[in-house]
């Protein structure tokens, strides 16, 4: 016996038999084809999607961020909420002294929508005040200048970053816009940075990319020439690493108790809460997808489970005859056996075929679709993996009627 | 290893079938001793236990009792793989409606034995030629079953039956399905491939082909009643 020239038997038989019929072959690897592209696709498309979203996650401070929320102060003391000074420069400062655990801290003073006015052009914008720091957060590249300085802080600077977006707007002839001077209300800014442009998916607008259209100043410019009082909107602080977290959630809590005179109007939010929803949100989507792509691999197994038992009871002649010239029940289990993996591998292998394509006009139609990879291996694998084992176990079954005939009853039967 | 004088040697061999709530006995003691270079006709009407004993003698059924040696060795108990690997190694096939695959070609049909055979052989393809050769049908080599006569296609089914250099060729109504004049050249075909030294069993009701045999064998109600040579 010699396994290694069974299988090359095994799957020279198995070719012709699927060449000597070939509508029939290629209707029933249809199943297999479908059930492949549509898992490898679905899956491949759902992992593009999520690498976007968790690469933007990532990029806006990943799990390691904190963001310090006013709230409301409890009911039991509503009546003495009045003696906490809210959230203030203080808290940014008071947790940057004593809290050694935080790497990172910045603190946001929202003006929300402002208007620039630059050369006789007006665009409105978004802008936050904000300390150095927050760009150890936020990883943003700057291209042309620098972000805020400790300098700016210090001197309430009226110095501007700005993103693409505003350069469009107000500096269409410039590619960089570093040194020029903009007005925000009446006032007059000078432009120190600005952001490499993030990119936009081929033939959406670039001004629609919310990324290129976030300003910064000075956190203390911020306050002192728009707000007149030291309030901020948010405080963000990023860990060195995650095990630090609870100690340090604690250690703010403590700080910030201590400033706000026992006035609980603050809370912590983690980004554990947003991770565990792309996971859920990841499970969820290749659950799904998964499902329905594996429910049509298997109605394919069915199919080929099908045209194999319709293939023995046609060859029910050629079985005897291959038995009388000497085949043993296990080669005719093999062959049979043979053809309906060879089937499915093929069916297979067009299935793979058809989801590189469906995954690049994936590419090109969805939006973010550019993190979609048209090779997604893993699922590749699965998806082939999959299919070969659906041939093998569909085809156990007719194999085992074809081996188990008699060869006197089979050469009889008309 | 030279091979023995005895091909078969069978005792008292019984075949009983059970149908319904019957017994028929299909084999109802046999004794018979098949040798070397015989070339054996089988006559007898239907039922009469011809077929059933072919299925024996070609390993393709098992007696229900009694004792069957093959080459002096005892093989009556033997399981299905191992009567798959006799069929392979040491028997070949000949049917009244040839049974050639209609998907394979001439030579491919013919060198199809070889795939299950454990014996090892050289450059199958010339092999089969040279089989096709004996039975004259080395033109025919690259054609379909369905290309050729009826004459022609039994000449390629004993040439697939040749291919393994069988120790015992059985043909079942090899010329059941033939005219007369091509029932002529198998038979002299047959007689031909004797005298290069094979050793044929063959089942028929006509006496016509019977007469092209050494040694007929008549069989009635599975018994053996007349075993004659000429």
């Amino acid at each position: 016996m010699n396994p290694v020239g069974d299988i090359v038997t095994g799957i020279n038989n198995g070719m012709r038999e699927i060449w000597a019929n070939k509508v029939r072959s290629v209707l029933s690897m249809s199943g297999i084809i479908l059930g492949v592209a549509a898992l490898v696709s679905m899956v491949g498309i759902v992992q593009g999607m999520l690498s976007t979203m968790r690469e933007s996650f990532e990029q806006s401070g990943g799990v390691l961020k904190l963001e310090v929320h006013p709230k409301d102060a409890p009911e039991s003391q509503q009546h003495i909420a009045g003696i906490s000074p809210s959230m203030t420069w203080r808290d940014y400062i008071a947790i940057k002294k004593a809290i050694p655990l935080a790497k990172y801290t910045t603190p946001i003073v929202d003006m929300r929508w402002s208007r620039f006015v630059a050369q006789g052009r007006r665009e409105g914008a978004m802008i936050d005040g904000v300390t150095p720091e927050h760009n150890n957060i936020e990883t943003r590249e700057i291209e042309y200048g620098r972000f805020i300085a400790d300098i700016d802080i210090r001197q309430k600077s009226p110095v501007i970053v700005i993103g693409t977006h505003l350069r469009d707007e107000l500096f269409p002839e410039l590619q960089s816009a570093v040194g020029q001077k903009m007005r925000m209300q009446g006032q007059v800014y000078t432009i120190v940075g600005q952001f490499v442009e993030e990119q936009s998916l081929p033939g959406q607008k670039r001004r629609w990319n919310i990324e290129n259209r976030k300003n910064y100043m000075p956190a203390t410019t911020a306050m002192s020439r728009f707000q007149g009082d030291d309030k901020v909107n948010e405080i963000h602080i990023i860990a060195y690493q995650r095990e630090d977290l609870p100690d340090l959630i604690n250690q703010i809590e403590n700080t910030l108790t201590r400033t706000h005179r026992g006035i609980n109007d603050f809370e912590i939010r983690t980004q554990e809460d947003q991770l565990a929803e792309l996971k859920k949100l990841e499970n969820s989507f290749i659950y799904s997808l998964g499902g329905i792509a594996g429910i049509s691999l298997i109605v394919g197994g069915i199919g080929i489970m099908n045209v194999m038992l319709a293939s023995v009871s046609e060859r029910i002649r050629e079985i005897g005859v291959r038995k009388a010239i000497g085949a043993r029940s296990y080669d005719i289990f093999i062959q049979f056996l043979f053809e309906s993996i060879v089937t499915s591998v093929l069916g297979g292998i067009v299935g793979l075929a058809v989801s590189v394509g469906l995954l690049s006009i994936a590419q090109n139609l969805i939006p973010e679709g550019q993190a979609i990879s048209i090779f997604p291996i893993s699922a590749m694998f699965y998806g082939f993996l999959f299919s070969s084992t659906i041939g093998f176990i569909s085809g156990i079954y007719p194999a085992m009627r074809a081996a188990r005939l008699d060869p006197i009853d089979a050469l009889r039967y008309e | 290893m030279t091979d023995s004088e005895n091909i078969f040697q069978l005792k008292d061999l019984r075949r009983t079938y059970i149908v319904g709530s019957e017994k028929v006995h299909a084999l109802d003691g046999i004794d018979l001793t098949i040798t070397n270079r015989e070339f054996i006709a089988v006559i007898g009407t239907s039922g009469s236990g011809k077929s059933t004993l072919m299925n024996m003698l070609g390993f393709m059924d098992s007696p229900t009792s009694g004792q069957m040696e093959f080459e002096d060795k005892d093989v009556t108990g033997i399981d299905g793989s191992g009567r798959a690997r006799l069929r392979a190694n040491r028997i070949g096939f000949v049917f009244q409606s040839f049974n050639l695959l209609p998907r394979l070609n001439v030579l491919d049909n013919v060198l199809l034995p070889l795939s299950y055979s454990t014996k090892k052989f050289n450059n199958h393809h010339d092999l089969g030629l040279e089989a096709l050769e004996r039975v004259g049908m080395t033109h025919r080599a690259s054609h379909t079953p369905n290309q050729l006569s009826g004459g022609e296609r039994q000449r390629v089914a004993i040439a697939r039956s040749l291919i393994n250099n069988p120790r015992l060729i059985l043909a079942d109504e090899p010329t059941g399905n033939l005219d007369s004049k091509n029932r002529g050249r198998i038979m002299e075909l047959f007689a031909s491939l004797m005298s290069e030294g094979i050793t044929l069993a063959l089942v028929t009701h006509d006496d016509a082909v019977a007469d092209y045999a050494q040694r007929k064998i008549r069989m009635e109600d599975g018994r053996i009643i007349e075993d004659s040579k000429s």
